[in-house]
């Protein structure tokens, strides 16, 4: 990890921070955010996370890519707000780093970030544009494991006196830029505007998904974007708006990474010298997959890691909040044999839930097969009547044709009981199901009914399996 | 007991991480009971109303899939790491290493065994998690909304859920059986006395608080108990299931605060 002085850190840091108006010494840093985005998000209709404080900077998570729908969007902001805390940190410690480093701002951190300085204190705003210009959907990690952020102290609330006078002492020039940023902000949405005038009241929670959206727009993000000095920012931000309106849903689909893939990935990490050195750039050129965007690469490579790091100073962090094997140890037997048996019991179970599991989802993809099939025939079966009853030269169509009569009936049932949408006990679809059956065998099709009693088949065969799994058990148990 | 408790007690034993992703259940509910009370209202309200059920139904299936994803990466990276690990450790305090050491080694191992015990754990969740969202959730609330509003919802959405990438499950399977046969590496060969085993075995579970193990026992009952039958039995319900070891199982279930009957 690059280090970097502790000084500088709070320097830069604090300039950062109070840019954002995020008042408060650097202490405040991590909780403010945070903070923020639990007063700010709290009103959202369909957001039903409110992540913990402590699981928001302890955990930094990768962001989604996708932006789907506006929930999805502001979905995001939950998980990436401890992206952003560490973001925030990040950017203000290193600015001369690569802009890719600097550009996986979350986007969603511009509705953060913007609201915070608006919120905080009108007087010392400090132009900070190249945060929240420089948003991205991606969380670049390579800080997040920087033991420097991770020693902040995470504790409350905003000290606005403090703020105001680094602000002063540091960034009084940064003024012109900052009410320049504002402008073209505001500029870019009317929408936006009128979310922000709700921010400037104080604590206002009531942010619509739109500024979600607003905030991915402008975010897209240059990821030319990396100075954390205002100048050049200035001039990215305007380069940002342009390309923002064309930017409107970014379209980064959620990628799913393969174990290939991630071979893939570490090979290339390797060849740059490790997890601390790899760059995403570097990453993604060395890779060469199609598809794969440095967004993509950027949030793999902080997982990685964090993986990394972590296992070699602790145990794992899942294992720390999630087993108390540990405490058996403590409490258990002398002998090793006692945790290993415990743990090849745990193995057990574990075992069985995914075998039951496996037997579960085949059942179920069976199952929807087999309705996806009658549906089919049912749909099949009612085009044929309809035809029979188009060609039928007979105007009284339904009743008076001999071939349609025996069909007509039960056709009719079957679309009165889709119609009235039977409520038995066994479904519409069973009813559906021996109707076609009987106007099957009526019509000679012997493949319908065949179809529907496969079905039942199928259950019974989960029974049959069970032998097998009981022979298969009693063997592990040996 | 009706499926809402079982799911909110089956989300209260899981991960902490976890409990906001599963499927609000009660509110699709109360969605539910509102668009059929509603009926009477004419046509367009009830379009309206289904409309806004879709759009709840496809942010948590949003949802799911971003979580899964994630979770899905992660477990990538780590299974790939604990391999990595073990054979650093094979390599350097094995018999046959850099550095032999017996009890270096015996040390890293165990710890490398708990480590991929509960990983294996983390894994299977994530697949029950894939399926309680599928089964449990899903599927129960769109047949619960086609019976209240008899609406024709369910076939064609439930077939677009089948693709969606959460309940794919194949790759996470493929790593927890992977897992497996790596576990059967690591772990030593034992041989003791079956009674003391079994003795050992209850009273380290009895230690045993939240966690992993907790969350995987808790599934497997409730998945039995999902299973057993309700009112609405049809063709496309589920069979019963069949759980060996049942009653070991249910023996599992020390110091839990909402019993699972």
């Amino acid at each position: 990890m690059e280090a970097r002085p502790a000084l500088s850190i709070q320097r830069s840091g604090a300039s950062q921070l109070s840019s954002l108006g995020v008042s408060g010494g650097l202490s405040s840093s991590l909780s403010i955010p945070s903070t923020h985005l639990e007063g700010t998000y709290q009103k959202l209709p369909d957001i039903q996370q409110v992540p913990s404080e402590r699981e928001l900077t302890t955990r930094p998570q990768a962001h989604a890519t996708r932006v789907p729908t506006n929930n999805g969007v502001v979905g995001h902001i939950f998980s990436s707000s401890s992206g952003f805390s560490s973001d925030l940190h990040y950017s203000s410690v290193l600015p001369n780093e690569k802009h890719s480093r600097n550009s996986p701002f979350i986007s969603q951190s511009l509705a953060d970030t913007a609201s915070l300085p608006l919120s905080q204190s009108s007087s010392s705003l400090l132009p900070q544009p190249t945060i929240p210009s420089c948003c991205n959907k991606e969380n670049s990690g390579s800080w997040c494991t920087d033991p420097d952020f991770l020693d902040f102290p995470v504790s409350t609330p905003v000290q606005s006196g403090q703020v105001e006078n680094i602000q002063r002492s540091e960034d009084f020039s940064k003024q012109n830029d900052w009410q320049e940023w504002a402008d073209q902000l505001i500029t870019c949405d009317d929408a936006l505007t009128s979310n922000w005038n709700e921010l400037l009241v104080d604590n206002v929670t009531n942010l619509e998904p739109k500024m979600a959206c607003q905030v991915a727009k402008p975010c897209t993000t240059m990821p030319a974007q990396n100075q954390q000095l205002p100048s050049p920012s200035v001039e990215s931000l305007r380069v940002v708006n342009p390309s923002s309106s064309a930017n409107n849903a970014p379209a980064k689909p959620r990628m799913r990474w393969t174990p290939e893939l991630h071979e893939a990935f570490v090979e290339a990490v390797n060849q740059l010298g490790g997890s601390e050195r790899a760059t995403p750039k570097g990453v993604l050129k060395l890779m060469k997959v199609d598809g794969l965007t440095i967004y993509h690469v950027k949030s793999h490579l902080q997982k990685y890691r964090t993986a990394r790091y972590r296992p070699e100073s602790s145990e794992g962090s899942s294992e720390k909040k999630l087993t108390s094997m540990e405490e058996i140890s403590s409490l258990d037997l002398k002998t090793g044999m006692g945790i290993t048996e415990a743990l090849r019991l745990q193995m057990e179970v574990q075992k069985r839930l995914h075998e039951q599991l496996e037997i579960q989802r085949n059942l179920q993809l069976r199952i929807e097969e087999q309705g996806r099939y009658l549906q089919m025939m049912f749909e099949k079966q009612k085009s044929g009547l309809d035809k029979l009853k188009v060609s039928s030269s007979n105007p009284e169509n339904p009743a008076a044709t001999s071939d349609a009569t025996k069909e007509a009936p039960t056709k009719s049932e079957l679309e009165s009981s889709q119609r009235d949408h039977l409520d038995s006990g066994t479904g519409t679809v069973n009813n559906a199901k021996s109707m076609l059956e009987r106007s099957s065998r009526e019509m000679g099709g012997e493949d319908m009914a065949t179809e529907a009693g496969d079905l039942e088949k199928t259950k019974a065969r989960v029974s049959e399996t069970s032998p097998e799994q009981a022979a298969k058990r009693s063997r592990i148990e040996e | 007991m009706k499926f809402g408790k079982r799911l909110k007690q089956q989300i209260e034993e899981s991960l902490p991480a976890w409990r906001d992703k599963f499927l609000s259940y009660k509110e699709l509910k109360k969605l539910v009971r509102q668009i059929s009370s509603a009926e009477s209202c004419v046509e367009y309200g009830k379009a309206d109303a289904e409309a806004e059920f879709v759009h709840l139904l496809n942010n948590e299936i949003d949802k799911f899939n971003v979580f899964f994803m994630e979770q899905e990466e992660d477990f990538i990276i780590r299974h790939k790491e604990l391999q990595q690990r073990i054979k650093r450790v094979i390599e350097t305090w094995g018999p046959n290493g850099t550095k032999p050491s017996e009890a270096e080694y015996k040390d890293e191992m165990a710890k490398i065994r708990k480590d991929i015990v509960n990983f294996h754990g983390e894994m299977v969740l994530l697949v029950n998690y894939s399926n309680i969202n599928y089964t449990g959730s899903l599927a129960k609330i769109l047949k619960k909304y086609d019976k209240r509003t008899g609406g024709l919802l369910r076939l064609p959405f439930i077939q677009k859920v089948l693709q969606q990438p959460f309940f794919i499950t194949d790759l996470v399977s493929k790593l927890v059986k992977e897992c497996e046969n790596t576990i059967d590496e690591v772990f030593p060969v034992e041989q003791e006395d079956e009674e003391e085993i079994v003795k050992e075995q209850r009273e380290a579970i009895t230690i045993a608080g939240k966690g992993i193990f907790r969350n995987t026992v808790a599934a497997l009952l409730s998945m039995q108990e999902i299973r057993r039958g309700s009112s609405t039995y049809g063709h496309f319900s589920l069979p019963p299931m069949d759980l060996p070891d049942s009653d070991l199982i249910h023996s599992f279930q020390l110091n839990s605060p909402i019993p699972i009957v």
